[in-house]
């Protein structure tokens, strides 16, 4: 059993965008937001590195990033601490995103502008769930 | 100097998140209701949480880098990067614009969402009360709506 618990799995699904905050290797915070967050496995996510990309820039300087999601459903929030560990470029993690990113980017009209150049593994350091920042509009 | 698109876009309805980092340079992070540009045009004020708003501020006291990212849902986004001024409660007349701001989130999302979908997903976003005002100098602003010109930086 990893850090991961199950009920996480849904805000990883792409429904609601989510949130990366990276730093890069002199200190300079960047933020920005992933249209999904990939479930890997227990301990591990993938994050898609396309085209120009701050983000997949600083994590080769600096391996730390912080990411925010939301239950589609619920609506809960979660905050993962992640630290960069490898690239990808083919296999099957790699073609399952490259297959959700295209019906991603067909859905909110980024076709051809959304394309993956490798898929990011992070190792999860801390999973924190927000339950008490949680309130209806 | 903010260029005159970037602050209209501030004014929403944008999601707003704010980045820093601590002495290890690991990030911190929070979604941000609501920012102002001042008259001067080089300073913002945005306002945070109180629950998530130590983190920030802790970092911004040890070092002063920040980052903030506004994101529309066309998918037209900025980021301003600077150095922190100052940080105190947020006024009663800062609530407001708080409020203001998070309408025109669930105002904004019922463009792509019904409202019962809406509401509790600006309710995320936009949680508000107690917040922090904290206010920052502008030194970069760059394009960061996705595509070839992603971090692109500004003429400001």
């Amino acid at each position: 059993m990893g850090l991961l618990p199950d009920e996480i799995k849904p805000a990883m699904q792409g429904v609601i965008p989510s949130h990366v905050v990276t730093c890069s290797g002199d200190g300079i915070p960047n933020a920005s937001v992933i249209s999904q967050v990939y479930y890997v496995d227990g301990d591990h996510v993938a994050l898609s590195h396309q085209f120009f990309n701050k983000t997949a820039k600083n994590v080769r300087e600096n391996r730390y990033a912080a990411i925010w999601i939301t239950h589609p459903e619920t609506f809960e929030t979660w905050d993962l601490e992640l630290a960069y560990d490898h690239s990808e470029t083919e296999g099957p993690i790699f073609d399952e995103m490259d297959m959700q990113i295209e019906a991603i980017a067909s859905m909110t009209g980024m076709k051809g502008i959304f394309k993956l150049r490798a898929a990011d593994i992070f190792k999860v350091l801390s999973v924190t769930r927000n339950a008490a920042e949680r309130k209806s509009a | 100097m903010i260029p005159d698109r970037v602050a209209e876009h501030l004014q929403g309805p944008s999601f707003i998140q704010v980045a820093t980092r601590n002495a290890d340079l690991r990030p911190g992070h929070a979604h941000v209701v609501g920012a102002v540009v001042h008259d001067d045009r080089e300073t913002v004020t945005f306002f945070v949480h109180e629950t998530r708003a130590k983190r920030i501020v802790d970092d911004l006291e040890q070092n002063g880098r920040v980052a903030l990212e506004a994101a529309q849902a066309s998918h037209e986004a900025y980021q301003l990067k600077g150095r922190y001024v100052s940080s105190r409660p947020s006024s009663e007349e800062e609530y407001a614009v708080q409020e203001s701001y998070k309408k025109r989130i669930v105002e904004g999302l019922m463009q792509f969402f019904p409202e019962e979908l809406a509401k509790p997903i600006a309710g995320v976003e936009s949680e508000y009360r107690p917040s922090i005002a904290i206010t920052f100098r502008v030194e970069e602003v760059f394009l960061q709506t996705p595509g070839p010109g992603a971090g692109t930086k500004m003429e400001t």
